[in-house]
């Protein structure tokens, strides 16, 4: 039996291919000189062949039998769905900064990521995301030397 | 060598009074903070503070700013094993081994390594400087576009040798990384990949990127688990273990060594500095050792390596700060602001007039090291307790720094969307056993490989081989990268084929 190219790895590949293609192409219609394909050129051919080449590896190689071990639990696709849904709310809340302010996004993200993550108990959770959202306003926010946009605090 | 007559004013004005060292325990602190919280970065900390530096006299400025950068070269490394975050990209190479030893319950040791490393790392930096600072100058001024290659290629190999499952993986995850160092306006005024954002003229951040790679992406793998350290009883701070842990530093006396002198020298090469250092020093360990195959899952020689090339980088970054007036990075350029705001320019003319307060610099420093790592000692029980925390508030607690971090770096919205975009890739990246330190390497090195070579390409008139001959330091380091890349690894199958005839 042959191998099979997981989803996440054909997406993987996928985008690799993607952006390395739009990059080569804006560089060679920017300029088609030495000096600006210097390592663009390159760089895209051996993207290219090494793609193909972990694809067809991939595809040609025997399935692997399955196998226990101690990292199951966190390579196992039930999991995959929780870390998107964490990765989609951490996008969210990195846009949201800038939004509906620092201050407020973290509270929310933290309370939130906590909660998803696996916290404990109804009053925990936001205490703490109110804790640490001041103390990273008042702290880590106070050595920044741009202006942060705040909603409350 | 050494100016008999001048180190010992030296001496006097550093030790006739107590004012030089009043500022520097403050500066080691304030750099071991800003040095391990992702985004908040050594260069950042020396700006901030670089205006209370107007009431000092010019030694003690240059002692408070310099401790700062000692203090923040360690402070990068405690958060790359605590949690696979590097502070900077000085400290990319500690997290390889160091976050794995965590991960195994021996976070005590590997901090213990690290701090250990980082002191000899820096004495020996200083120590060479204050040997070798003239002779180190004028090899400085030799070097070019061409010899900038050869070094920034030689860091580009360790992409070679990061690869968990698949040689091929390893290369195409590097591969990546350097087409992604294209984005933005070239060396040369060409504008490409910015798709209509200013944010993107610049190429991508890489720092934000470097979080979101390594940090976010991992932060992400340990949803679910409980602590850190999974076994409870591993999760103490223990003095004790982190003494150990610095004394078995001291087993690898050869990595110990390479590490340090690998990074002094590529330290001092202008605009490259310690980010080279730990990856160059890194490979240079996993190529020589005896078992390969440990690195990256735990090897205490990959902190010692990596941890003792960046701190001795710092000692050769001053290089060409005080012999040249150059500097070689963005914290040394800060300290080339304080030089000019006490009207000294630095350069030949300053070591040859001012030798006396070039040896107080140098010797400040060695002092400093000492200070380091009683401070390290003290708080790395305060920053070990990151391993007592749940995994369900530290992974979006840190998440959140993550993002602020992005915005410390850039004072935009590209920063936490930076660190997000990276993160969604680092996330399947890992899914797929691709090794993420590959891209970051590519990332770091693309732009500085381009425009070496394009200025390479126009020095030679477009005939860089026969430039090369030209070149005896570029041909050295070639010949010693082949030897190493090449040699080496023949050399040892040779005698485990005759071990193997025996």
């Amino acid at each position: 039996m042959t191998g099979k190219l997981h989803a996440t790895h054909a997406a993987l590949i996928g985008i690799i291919l993607a952006i390395s293609g739009f990059i080569t192409w804006s560089a060679v219609s920017a300029r088609a000189s030495m000096d600006n394909l210097i390592v663009v050129a390159p760089v895209a051919a051996a993207i290219a062949l090494l793609s193909v080449v972990l694809i067809v590896a991939t595809l040609v190689k025997p399935a692997p039998a399955p196998a226990e071990d101690d990292d199951t639990e966190e390579t196992s696709d039930p999991g995959i769905w929780g870390d998107m849904l964490l990765l989609a709310g951490f996008a969210a809340f990195c846009y949201a900064l800038t939004h509906i302010g620092f201050d407020l996004a973290t509270f929310l993200f933290v309370w939130a990521g906590v909660v998803m993550s696996g916290g404990k108990g109804w009053w925990q959770p936001p205490l703490f995301a109110a804790a640490f959202t001041a103390l990273l306003v008042y702290g880590f926010g106070s050595l920044f030397p741009y202006p942060m946009l705040t909603l409350v605090l | 060598m050494i100016d008999q007559f001048a180190l010992s004013q030296a001496l006097d004005l550093l030790f006739s009074s107590f004012t030089p060292w009043l500022w520097v325990i403050p500066g080691l602190l304030i750099g071991l903070v800003f040095g391990s919280i992702p985004g908040l970065q050594i260069s950042m900390a020396m700006a901030v503070f670089l205006p209370v530096t107007f009431g000092m006299d010019f030694l003690q400025a240059m002692l408070f700013l310099t401790s700062i950068f000692t203090g923040g070269a360690y402070g990068g490394g405690v958060t790359a094993i605590l949690m696979n975050i590097p502070g900077s990209s000085s400290s990319i190479a500690t997290a390889f081994d160091g976050y794995p030893m965590a991960r195994q319950g021996k976070h005590n040791e590997a901090l213990g390594l690290g701090l250990a490393a980082s002191v000899v790392g820096a004495f020996v930096g200083y120590m060479l400087l204050m040997l070798l600072i003239q002779p180190l100058a004028a090899f400085v001024l030799k070097i070019g576009p061409l010899e900038m290659v050869v070094v920034v290629l030689w860091g580009l190999t360790l992409i070679a040798t990061l690869n968990d499952s698949a040689l091929s993986k390893g290369l195409l995850a590097g591969f990546f990384g350097l087409m992604l160092s294209q984005i933005g306006m070239s060396t040369t005024g060409v504008m490409r990949t910015s798709v209509g954002m200013p944010y993107l003229i610049d190429g991508l951040p890489v720092v934000p990127a470097m979080i979101g790679i390594f940090a976010a992406s991992e932060l992400l793998r340990l949803r679910g688990g409980t602590y850190l350290v999974r076994n409870e009883d591993q999760r103490d701070i223990s003095f004790g273990r982190i003494l150990k842990g610095a004394s078995e530093t001291f087993k690898y006396p050869g990595v110990l060594v390479r590490g340090s002198l690998l990074g002094a020298v590529i330290g001092a090469i202008p605009g490259v500095g310690s980010s080279v250092a730990n990856l160059v020093s890194y490979g240079e360990a996993k190529r020589t050792s005896k078992t390969p195959e440990r690195f990256g899952k735990g090897a205490p020689e990959g902190v010692v390596a990596a941890e003792s090339a960046n701190s001795s980088s710092e000692g050769g970054s001053m290089t060409a700060l005080l012999a040249l007036g150059i500097p070689g990075g963005a914290a040394t350029a800060v300290l080339l602001a304080a030089f000019s705001f006490h009207n000294i320019i630095g350069g030949p003319s300053f070591i040859r007039n001012q030798t006396d307060i070039v040896y107080s610099i140098i010797l400040g420093n060695l002092g400093q090291v000492a200070l380091l790592a009683v401070l390290g000692l003290l708080s790395l029980r305060l920053l070990g307790l990151v391993v007592r925390v749940p995994l369900s508030y530290l992974v979006p607690s840190v998440l959140a720094m993550c993002a602020w971090g992005g915005y410390g770096i850039t004072g935009t919205i590209a920063g936490p969307l930076t660190v997000a975009g990276f993160a969604a890739l680092g996330w399947l990246m890992r899914r797929n056993n691709y090794p993420v330190a590959a891209t970051v390497i590519g990332l770091l090195l693309g732009r500085m490989m381009e425009g070496e070579l394009v200025r390479t390409m126009q020095i030679s008139g477009g005939n860089p081989l026969r430039y090369m001959l030209e070149r005896p330091i570029a041909l050295i380091l070639f010949a010693v990268m082949l030897l190493v890349l090449i040699g080496a690894p023949l050399l040892k199958a040779m005698r485990r084929r005759r071990a193997t005839e025996v």
